[in-house]
């Protein structure tokens, strides 16, 4: 009787459901990006071809993303969706993967050689997902976007390939900035320190030492022996400041500027970098480009 | 279509989360499910290292046995420790849990491991998580077919052995005088808890499972003595919690499990509102 009964509500609970939301239709390509320097890419290269949508706000953590309602929307709304891939998208992975079978989905980061990821500790699938702190790299990420959109809507591919080519040389010349600014830090101070290791890409593209409290997670509690071993890198090298990052809480990098003060070495927090995620949309930081600048022009000001 | 299988699967880990938690609510033994979602880091953890992938199936592998484990621990030191079970369930699944942190830390420092984007689901993404067969057509959703075998298993459990289940809840010591195994049923309806919590874990995220486990079932106990009502009063709570709890998340484009837990707590509040003035 109860089982039954249970089967009826559920049946019921059903019917009562099945009224979903309806579909806005038009024939502009809809693109879905799961992280805000991808959906900028996007919007750079399909300009007023496309409709795109970005999963994650500004300021998201895509580690710990939680979904909403109306992602899944989103998603099945949308003629081709790009992700970073190697794993920033956590488990949301999967589930691209197999939505992989319905329509194009493309893991663009993916698209730049395995022996330009940096590895992790020798695991099989386990790299550096962050590849958007290396310009070059992110050029490759860049044109592979440029590719799907094409591959996807084969009547605007001289659009699509025209705006990625623009878009590219912005990179060239933001890549350009990037080098000479950091040039104008003396060479045995640059060591960047920040709260999680986002920047090993940075780091190795623009030939800065990198320090990082956390390990590639943001969830990964960081040991005391950390604190020490950064305290002691920060001292004996005379470092003036280090970072926190905008998706990561200060508290970690706050434990180190105090543990610095006690041993009588005044280090300053250098300002708030942009790590896994960027500024509010429609503001220059919300763009790949301003994003860029202003992360490198802090740490430029904060250490030369 | 799409709020249907939502709300399907909501239904679904519902319904096995209230007919086991009515159970681990009288057993004085809720907050299992929240002990195993902690406990289960270092089989994940452990899974990693000796596969050296992050593919979901061996984590469910690695987790279900340290949930096992987890439930097994604790009838222990509450059985041979004389240890409360609510003291019980602290030392064993933070243990594990810290057991967990180190082991990431030490040997897995630089990958990305937690169980928050390893192994738990997420209910919004059920219906395009699709099963295919071997020739590559699609099924179904995964979650509704994984949560369907889970749900048939519990009621198939539940129906056969009622008596025994029933007795060693309510009448230990006289089901030990009739001769039936207390520790025998404790241990299979546990393992029972320990893999449904961790496929639901994997279907829907933690914090659905947890509470959904716990909320029906103690609204439907300040309600009603009888075992089989109580079956289906917090199965009925847990449907409604995953339809309105959806639609809320609709009307707001919040978290759909935030909002199912929400409105379970709201019929918890009402419950005992109404029990309250009954008095």
């Amino acid at each position: 009787m109860i089982k039954n009964s249970i089967i009826h509500l559920i049946l019921l609970g059903l019917i009562v459901s099945c009224s979903g939301p309806e579909k806005v239709d038009n024939d502009k390509l809809k693109v879905v990006a799961t992280t805000g320097m991808l959906y900028d890419a996007v919007i750079n290269i399909g300009k007023d071809k496309i409709e795109a949508e970005a999963i994650m706000g500004p300021g998201v953590d895509p580690h710990l993303y939680k979904a909403t309602q109306g992602d899944l929307s989103k998603f099945n709304r949308a003629d081709v969706i790009i992700y970073n891939g190697i794993l920033l998208e956590g488990k949301m992975t999967e589930v691209l993967e197999k939505l992989g079978r319905q329509k194009p989905v493309y893991a663009v980061a993916e698209s730049v050689p395995e022996n330009m990821l940096l590895p992790f500790a020798g695991y099989q699938d386990a790299y550096d997902p962050h590849v958007w702190f290396d310009v070059s790299r992110w050029s490759l990420v860049v044109r592979e976007i440029g590719n799907s959109l094409a591959a996807v809507d084969s009547i605007n591919t001289e659009f699509y390939s025209k705006n990625t080519n623009s878009y590219l040389n912005q990179l060239d010349s933001l890549n350009e900035f990037v080098t000479s600014r950091i040039e104008e830090i003396p060479e045995e101070r640059r060591i960047l320190i920040t709260a999680h290791d986002a920047f090993g890409y940075f780091g190795e593209a623009y030939g800065i030492r990198v320090e990082g409290l956390q390990g590639i997670s943001t969830v990964a509690d960081f040991g005391l022996k950390d604190i020490a071993n950064i305290i002691d890198i920060i001292i004996s090298n005379n470092i003036k400041a280090i970072f926190v990052e905008t998706s990561v809480s200060e508290k970690s990098i706050n434990a180190v500027v105090t543990g610095c003060r006690e041993k009588g070495h005044n280090v300053s927090i250098g300002g708030y970098l942009y790590s896994d995620a960027m500024g509010e949309f429609g503001t220059e930081e919300g763009t790949y480009l301003g994003m860029f600048r202003k992360n490198v022009n802090t740490i430029v000001e904060a250490l030369k | 279509m799409d709020a249907f299988i939502i709300i399907l699967t909501g239904s679904l880990v519902a319904v096995s989360c209230a007919l086991l938690g009515s159970f681990l609510v009288l057993r004085k033994m809720a907050m299992i499910g929240d002990a195993i979602s902690h406990s289960v880091l270092p089989g994940i953890v452990i899974a990693f290292l000796l596969v050296g992938s992050l593919q979901s199936a061996w984590m469910i592998i690695g987790a279900g046995l340290i949930g096992v484990l987890t439930t097994f621990l604790i009838e222990f030191f509450h059985q041979k420790g004389k240890l409360q079970t609510d003291a019980s369930i602290g030392v064993t699944f933070t243990w594990l849990f810290a057991l967990g942190v180190i082991l990431v830390t030490y040997y897995a420092g630089n990958a990305h491991i937690d169980q928050d984007c390893i192994l738990h689901g997420e209910i919004a993404y059920v219906p395009i998580d699709l099963m295919y067969d071997d020739a590559g057509n699609a099924i179904g959703p995964k979650a509704v077919i994984v949560l369907s075998v889970v749900l048939t298993l519990i009621l198939l459990f539940i129906t056969v052995f009622y008596k025994e289940l029933f007795i060693t809840t309510f009448d230990p010591d006289f089901a030990s005088a009739i001769g039936i195994s207390t520790s025998k049923w404790h241990y299979l309806l546990m393992g029972l808890v320990s893999l449904t919590t961790v496929a639901s874990f994997e279907s829907v995220g933690a914090i659905l499972v947890v509470a959904l486990l716990i909320a029906p079932a103690s609204s439907a106990y300040l309600i009603t003595r009888d075992l089989k009502w109580m079956f289906l009063l917090s199965s009925l709570f847990g449907i409604i919690s995953s339809f309105f709890g959806y639609w809320l998340s609709y009307a707001l484009d919040g978290s759909i499990a935030g909002a199912m837990v929400t409105i379970s707590g709201v019929i918890f509040g009402i419950c005992y509102i109404v029990t309250v003035l009954k008095k």
